[in-house]
């Protein structure tokens, strides 16, 4: 009260710019207003955000570009839907990046579940395997698309803890599994990798 | 972007192999933005106009620690009913299976309800096609049990999916 007093009679040009507000503080507005209902608002944070959300998804599902649109699209859904029970305990991009991931997890869990038998996760695991002639098939892969051959599951752990970071309690917890096998996966995956692209052996 | 309080922890478990540290730091440098190749706000838009918000008010409230406890206690009934089942003659495995095979059904039909009336999912959740998915394997699983009852492997992948379909219930009934 008193600063805005004082300023109200500065000269013009002596006056303080007004602050921008940071990224998370224009991020919290916005979902304040998206949660009462703003579509306008709520496009702005998904203006801000796709890339990110987008990010994520595709690199969980191996760069499938389709399906990494349609699961972009399912967790700005069920963003708008929850908007109006975000607490704002965390910053607004932190709880979107674990609703991204969430919603990409639930893919991969719903798609173990269609076919009754899990060959295809070993089926997978062969892909860009060393040939006979003790040559790496898959050394013209660049590390995307090496990642993308992994499977799903092996892939989701690397993704989430060599590339997004997170700690294998974290992961075991959003994978439904015990630490100690998101730590075999991870060495599994790392392994896969690395016959896969020579250079790194 | 700010991509805010996750980091990369570089005391983690992570061996010291040259060759490891090289990948980790390769991988390290996929983490970045990548905007979808077409825009997909008019579609979103189209499809928010359909959805409602879930109303602010608790409607359910608190029922988290509560529905989580029922759902594990649902969960270790649908294992322990399958586990602590009653021993029947060895003379004929075929339909100690399917015996088995019913009698888990039971259970987790059981389990099902229970978790449904303390905590209703949402008519409309975005896990409802898993949940339909789950539905169907496990049709699926109890077909093939019908025409190939000697398989007790199916019947570890029909526990495996009961218990998959009452753990995403219960999330579904959080979200």
């Amino acid at each position: 009260m008193l600063t805005a007093t004082v300023t109200a009679w500065l000269p013009e040009t002596t006056r303080p710019e007004p602050a921008e507000p940071s990224p998370a503080d224009a991020d919290r507005g916005l979902a304040r207003a998206a949660a009462t209902g703003d579509l306008g608002a709520f496009e702005t944070l998904y203006r801000r955000h796709a890339g990110r959300v987008h990010g994520v998804i595709a690199r969980l599902v191996g760069y499938h570009g389709a399906r990494a649109e349609d699961l972009t699209q399912d967790t700005f859904v069920r963003a708008w839907q929850a908007l109006p029970q975000y607490r704002f305990e965390s910053a607004f991009g932190t709880w979107l990046h674990r609703l991204a991931v969430n919603t990409a997890l639930m893919d991969l869990r719903a798609s173990r579940s269609r076919p009754v038998f899990d060959a295809d996760e070993d089926a997978l695991a062969d892909i860009g395997a060393t040939d006979s002639a003790g040559h790496g098939t898959a050394l013209g892969l660049d590390l995307e698309r090496a990642v993308a051959t992994l499977p799903p599951r092996a892939r989701a752990v690397l993704v989430l803890y060599d590339v997004e970071g997170w700690k294998h309690e974290e992961i075991a917890a959003e994978l439904g599994m015990a630490v100690g096998s998101s730590k075999a996966q991870l060495h599994r995956a790392r392994g896969l990798l690395r016959a896969r692209l020579g250079d790194f052996a | 972007m700010n991509h805010d309080d996750l980091h990369h922890d570089d005391s983690r478990d992570d061996s010291r192999d040259p060759a490891d540290a090289r990948l980790r730091l390769a991988l390290r440098g996929l983490r970045r933005d990548a905007p979808p190749a077409r825009d997909l706000w008019p579609e979103l838009a189209t499809r928010l106009a359909r959805t409602s918000q879930h109303a602010t008010a608790p409607a359910r409230p608190r029922v988290w620690v509560p529905a989580l406890a029922l759902a594990a206690s649902l969960l270790l009934a649908v294992g322990l009913a399958w586990q602590l089942r009653p021993a029947v003659a060895p003379d004929d495995p075929a339909r100690l299976i399917q015996r088995e095979a019913q009698a888990m059904t039971r259970e987790y039909r059981a389990a099902l309800y229970e978790l449904e009336r303390s905590a209703p999912p949402p008519a409309a959740s975005p896990v409802t096609p898993a949940l339909h998915e789950l539905d169907r394997s496990a049709a699926q699983i109890r077909t093939a049990l019908g025409r190939d009852p000697d398989a007790r492997f199916l019947l570890e992948r029909l526990r495996k999916t009961y218990a998959q379909r009452l753990a995403l219930t219960q999330r579904a009934s959080l979200t």
